[in-house]
């Protein structure tokens, strides 16, 4: 898993750290067990403060992303999610409802965005096989 | 809201030299376990403020504490707590890198000799020469040392890698981040005045920016780079005329770009209404946030 940080995006840098951890999960860049980085390995690597992957890693383990074992780092969770089902839906809805104006404002249709859904799932979904028998 | 004693506290400081005010009502606060950037020209006030903060000059009005400790009243109990990092750095030169790192240890409570041996030895440095003999980058990464086997709690840096090479910069601030930092990182606060913001811009949490010897924009770094946006559109024709008041313009042929200080939404849904080919934002770096603080109000033309 390569992380890397950029200062241009506007998005605080702990979140960016977040969700590319998030994405190489779902594409099975990175199993469960998998170790994350140490801390001050990484922090030297990004030139970043310290607390900002600290910051990183602990949002990570309040989503139930990651698991921190003490003395030994963080690692990928086995897939329990921390939340009921209906506030996994409504955390999920929030996103969904962004690319919902997004597709509105690039006049893309209900369809062309269903389908590309679809699409990228499908892909997300071939890339863990993938990972996992390779 | 914060209940910790601040690791830096500065209130209405000033300090006049003759008739000109180097500082001129400056407050600001550092919170413990902080990477706090301090920014300003050449002449700002940078360097005074910090020399009150290490009681090398006293204030003409306002207080300075370290840890709720007066600088000047408890020198001992404040500099215990703190380390220094100059721009120039002197040491005794006829003393070798290891009697200098033996004389500034007498004068520590706390040493951490296993930090001592990991720095030289990243640093390549030979213990047996004699400082005066050490490049100018050698002898920062000597006082870099003497700064963090101590553990001190605050590590106030003053221009610190101004004048060096490129690799001797870097391993300066991995070393920060990484030998400093790294034990007990609540208690772990950094001050820093640097006029090379962008190797900075990772370390950094929160800025102030000083002018004159006032605060011109104190703000998180994540805030800043939210609210600090540029904004480009390109047209089919050329760019039309857009009255953007307080903003940055700049058009040319095809090309518009718009520097925002704060709410991008609102001028990328202007730009949007004038059917764009092309829309996009990007956030300005530290660096270009602090031109743009500096430079006088927008007419017309920009930076």
């Amino acid at each position: 898993m390569r992380l890397q940080v950029t200062f241009k995006s506007g998005k605080p840098v702990y979140l960016q750290l977040v969700d590319q951890v998030k994405a190489a999960a779902a594409s099975g860049q990175v199993r469960p067990g998998d170790p994350l980085p140490g801390i001050r390995p990484l922090a030297e690597e990004l030139r970043v403060n310290r607390n900002t992957v600290a910051k990183a890693y602990a949002e990570l383990e309040s989503q139930g992303v990651v698991t921190t074992e003490a003395g030994r780092g963080c690692f990928i969770a086995n897939g329990t999610a921390p939340y009921r089902k209906d506030v996994r839906l409504k955390l999920l809805t929030e996103e969904i409802d962004q690319a919902v104006v997004q597709a509105h404002h690039l006049r893309v249709g209900r369809t062309e965005l269903l389908r590309l859904v679809s699409e990228r799932h499908d892909l997300f979904e071939a890339r863990r096989d993938r990972s996992s028998n390779g | 809201m914060p209940t910790d004693t601040a690791a830096i506290e500065i209130v209405d400081l000033a300090r006049r030299f003759g008739r000109t005010d180097a500082v001129d009502g400056l407050s600001l606060r550092v919170e413990p376990g902080r990477c706090y950037g301090f920014f300003g020209r050449n002449g700002a006030g940078k360097t005074t403020t910090i020399k009150c903060l290490l009681n090398l000059l006293r204030p003409t009005r306002g207080t300075v504490r370290i840890f709720g400790l007066d600088p000047a009243r408890d020198e001992v109990a404040a500099k215990s707590k703190l380390a220094y990092v100059p721009d120039m750095v002197a040491f005794y030169p006829w003393m070798t890198v290891r009697q200098t790192l033996a004389y500034c240890a007498s004068f520590r409570e706390k040493w951490n000799h296993d930090t001592e041996r990991s720095l030289l030895d990243r640093f390549r440095l030979d213990p047996t020469q004699k400082t005066s003999h050490l490049s100018k980058g050698q002898r920062t990464q000597v006082a870099l040392i003497t700064a963090i086997c101590p553990e001190p709690e605050l590590l106030v840096l003053d221009e610190p890698t101004s004048g060096l090479d490129p690799i001797v910069r870097r391993e300066f601030i991995e070393t920060v981040i990484g030998a400093y930092q790294d034990a007990d990182p609540g208690r772990r606060t950094v001050f820093v005045s640097t006029h090379l913001i962008s190797e900075f811009e990772g370390l950094i949490d929160t800025f102030t920016i000083i002018d004159a010897g006032r605060e011109v924009l104190t703000l998180d770094a994540d805030v800043a780079r939210e609210r600090y946006q540029k904004v480009y559109a390109r047209f089919a024709g050329d760019a039309p005329a857009i009255d953007l008041p307080g903003e940055r313009v700049r058009r040319s042929g095809r090309d518009l770009e718009v520097v925002v200080r704060d709410n991008a939404a609102r001028v990328v849904d202007r730009l949007r209404a004038l059917s764009p080919d092309t829309l996009s934002t990007e956030a300005l770096s530290l660096e270009e946030i602090y031109v743009t603080a500096l430079s006088p109000a927008p007419a017309g033309a920009a930076a």
